[in-house]
């Protein structure tokens, strides 16, 4: 049976858990690339929370958005917010703070561009739009999130798989916010958004995965490792994991790669790469972080299976494993 | 199998046909400043003010539009030396939104000293009594003793000049300070024939901004009113009590026994106290102003109690320049931005097809569904609360879809273990869909409850973003309840379900 196909049965026979070495260390290597990245390069924080300058100009040869982002572009300024004034009589560009000779070039070609005069373009600093009292209560709002999610998911799964989906959960963050000290893309709100986004997604994911954990642990007999368990689980919903993963990264990957790349939209790169890395790294972690966790921090606990009363009548084929002889499927009633 | 048929009609009638209505009256989600520009405002701070007064003031702005302008996504920054650069999308009451940012927001509870009916300053109406009152002007500020009695005894000082403070057309005092000793201010006094305009002499400010712990607006329903209750700090409280207390020992229908209360410079409201107040005052800390029974009422304590929740403007801004701006984000990249995320859609679609064939259609179908139940929540909320949609709003979009498109992939995955199982197809739906669901909502209960958190704590584009996520994985559950299921169910009902290589029973094989 191809791989594909096994994969669809839910049938592949993957040991998750038992490499959970291997899987730590990679994990463990990109954690302190990414730190390290964070801690001596820092981030390339956009005008929104920085502040710079803003170049007022009148318009006289109604130059538009995308003239003007080619000349910020070839003056090398990133992240450059420009804006219309009263239907295109006016332009307003906002750097980041500038070098005195690149700002003195960029003026001189704004002036060019727009047919202004040197005198008539006003340059002032600009101070951050997405402040601290902003920064300072999404912090807040992280922690007591954290804070629930933990309580929610100690009392629907256990509070284990609490700790193991909110350790997979800053692992996915720290590595996303390492790969924008890497490629030195800029930092806006939007991106912070990003951030918070992966944040649902990560633990939406490591849900699902520990609701199928969870499923069979209640189902297995009392003697089955519990390791065994969380194996067979993760083989079932591989599947799943794949294809809504893939279901999730392609408007993104296709914003990301067709949007900015092909048409050169770079405002909407910075975004999208966030997204782009992070769900990719949220779909590693539930597989590759979370359950082997799981497994490994509940290796020496008392049967689990036996712990919970088995409320569950009707046949579900979480009792199949796919590692062992599968009992003899009952004939389909269906079927005439 | 009737009933679930004719769900299934109500269900796309419900979601197609209500986004088609919404179209054709023109109620569309309105974009945000990134998507759509919107306009800009500049206010001026007097020259030579600090930045550290500035940057308190921008936080006391955000906050106020917080309040008011719902989740319109406003961009405030310092600009220069003494400005504040406050960019708006294009909101349905700019007007409104600029008046409660820029607003100083300088709250005062003053006694009334004097009533003047009419339109005009008692130092215009008599020349005779001018003299009083002006004389009251040039004694010294610091006097603290503001009874009437001190209005007589300065009487002595014989100057007929009007105080330089005062409008000499009018006789209303020009600019208000809440510290003067007197001011002369427009406001209403209670007649025999209801409220009627007179021109009310006030005291120096008793209670001031600082004393509000909080200002929350409501309805007061025993007068059917529009109200803001003040909660007041426990000096504020020892003071109100003071200050209602000295009143209360004025006769009623005296205009003495009234209380002015001023907002930069105008008596939003002042009542008198009411008859069965003791000599303690009004005790327990807490004020009412009463606006009104009017929308406009409702409209002027909601804002009034966003001015006040927050404190008073550091320093008082002059509005200058309102401009229309453009996009930030070029129509290039947004162009550019659809046409990827529709090819990225378009994949995501051959990716369920090709996977779940049947099925992969009935998922399509559904998010087809799912997106426009979204779009009619965003045109509405557009309309009723002032949302705008902003790029990281439309992040938000594109992650629920991708939690969308899971909930059938969570769902058709348990079908196809159910019927290798040894499930027949009919029973294997309902049985798995019992399952999937269960996992859907503890997998959604997790957005939500971090959508919920973040909608309620944070301030700015965070905001939008967790409304669209919240509301959109709320979507996503009722659809799954609402469609997904009645689909499935049918679908497994017809020859698709069990023969031909398009079946559920061929996919899961």
């Amino acid at each position: 049976m191809s791989f594909l196909k096994r994969l669809s049965r839910g049938e592949t026979n993957f040991d998750f858990v038992g490499r959970w070495r291997l899987w730590f260390q990679i994990s463990a290597i990109l954690i302190l690339i990414s730190l390290g990245f964070v801690g001596f390069r820092g981030l390339n924080l956009g005008i929104e929370f920085r502040g710079g300058t803003t170049i007022n100009s009148p318009n006289a040869t109604g130059a538009t958005i995308e003239q003007l982002r080619l000349l910020t572009d070839e003056a090398g300024v990133q992240g450059a917010v420009i804006q219309l004034v009263n239907d295109g009589q006016a332009v307003r560009v906002q750097t980041p703070a500038l070098d005195p000779e690149v700002e003195r070039e960029l003026i001189d070609d704004v002036a060019a561009a727009t047919g202004s005069d040197r005198g008539e373009i006003s340059i002032d600093s600009i101070g951050p739009s997405f402040g601290a009292l902003i920064l300072r209560q999404s912090l807040v709002a992280l922690v007591v999130f954290l804070v629930a999610v933990a309580l929610f998911m100690s009392w629907r799964l256990e509070w284990k798989m609490a700790g193991s989906g909110l350790a997979a959960l800053v692992h996915d963050l720290i590595i996303t916010v390492g790969v924008y000290s890497i490629t030195w893309f800029e930092v806006t709100p939007a991106t912070v958004i990003a951030l918070l986004t992966i944040l649902g997604y990560s633990l939406y994911d490591t849900v699902v995965v520990f609701d199928k954990v969870s499923e069979l642990a209640d189902e297995a007999g009392p003697k089955e490792d519990y390791g065994d368990i969380v194996n067979r689980a993760m083989n079932l919903v591989l599947g799943r994991s794949l294809n809504t993963s893939l279901s999730s990264l392609l408007p993104v990957g296709s914003i990301l790669f067709v949007g900015s790349l092909v048409f050169g939209a770079s405002s909407l790169r910075d975004f999208a790469l966030a997204l782009f890395v992070g769900l990719a790294a949220s779909t590693y972690s539930s597989i590759f972080v979370a359950a082997p966790l799981l497994a490994a921090w509940k290796k020496g606990d008392p049967r689990v299976g036996s712990r919970r009363p088995k409320v569950r009548t009707g046949r579900t084929s979480g009792t199949l494993a796919p590692s062992r002889p599968r009992p003899a499927p009952r004939p389909p009633k269906g079927r005439r | 199998m009737r009933r679930r048929l004719i769900g299934l009609a109500l269900v796309l009638l419900i979601a197609w046909g209500g986004l088609a209505a919404l179209i054709n009256q023109g109620i569309l989600p309105k974009l945000g400043l990134d998507l759509q520009g919107g306009t800009s405002v500049v206010l001026t701070a007097p020259p030579g003010t600090d930045q550290d007064v500035l940057a308190q003031a921008v936080e006391i702005m955000r906050r106020r539009i917080e309040d008011v302008g719902g989740v319109a996504e406003p961009d405030i920054a310092i600009s220069g030396g003494n400005t504040v650069l406050v960019q708006l999308p294009g909101v349905e009451d700019e007007e409104r939104a600029l008046d409660a940012i820029g607003q100083t927001g300088q709250l005062s509870f003053r006694p009334v000293l004097a009533a003047t009916p009419g339109n005009e300053g008692p130092l215009v109406t008599t020349t005779t009594t001018s003299t009083t009152a002006a004389g009251v002007t040039t004694t010294t500020a610091e006097s603290t003793t503001t009874t009437a009695a001190t209005t007589t005894t300065a009487a002595a000082t014989t100057t007929t000049t009007l105080p330089p403070n005062v409008d000499p057309e009018t006789g209303l005092t020009l600019v208000d300070d809440p510290a003067a000793t007197t001011a002369y201010l427009p406001g209403t006094i209670t007649s025999v024939i209801g409220e009627i305009p007179a021109v009310l002499t006030v005291g120096p400010a008793q209670l001031v901004g600082s004393d509000v712990a909080d200002a929350v607006p409501g309805f007061n329903p025993s007068n059917a009113q529009w109200v803001i209750n003040l909660d007041l700090t426990s000096e504020g409280a020892d003071k109100f009590a003071e200050m209602t207390a000295a009143a209360a020992t004025q006769s009623q229908g005296s205009p003495q026994r009234q209380i002015a209360i001023v907002l930069d410079g105008e008596v939003i409201a002042s009542p008198a106290v009411a008859a069965d107040v003791g000599a303690e005052g009004i005790t327990g800390g807490r004020a009412l102003i009463t606006f009104g029974a009017a929308t406009t009422d409702e409209q002027a304590a909601k804002d009034t109690a966003a001015i006040l929740r927050y404190g008073s403007l550091p320093v008082a801004f002059e509005r200058s320049q309102v401009q229309k701006v453009s996009a930030t984000l070029g129509s290039d990249s947004l162009r550019a931005g659809l046409i990827a995320g529709y090819i990225g859609l378009a994949l995501v679609a051959i990716l369920l097809l090709a996977y779940y064939r049947m099925m992969g259609v009935v998922a399509i179908v559904g998010i087809t569904v799912f997106g426009a139940l979204l779009i009619s929540t965003f045109a509405l909320l557009s309309r009723l609360q002032g949302l705008t949609l902003t790029l990281a709003g439309v992040t938000g979009v594109i992650i629920a879809l991708g939690i969308a498109a899971d909930s059938y992939i969570v769902y058709f995955e348990r079908i196809k273990e159910e019927i290798r199982a040894g499930r027949n197809v009919r029973s294997a739906v309902d049985e798995a869909f019992r399952h999937a669901f269960r996992t859907i909502l503890t997998a959604d209960a997790v957005s939500i409850l971090g959508a919920g958190l973040l909608w309620l704590l944070s301030v700015g584009p965070v905001k939008g973003f967790a409304l669209s996520l919240g509301l959109a994985t709320l979507i996503d559950i009722i659809v799954a309840r609402s469609f997904t299921r009645r689909a499935i169910y049918l679908l497994a009902r017809t020859p698709l379900g069990e023969k031909g290589w398009l079946s559920i029973r061929r996919t899961a094989q």
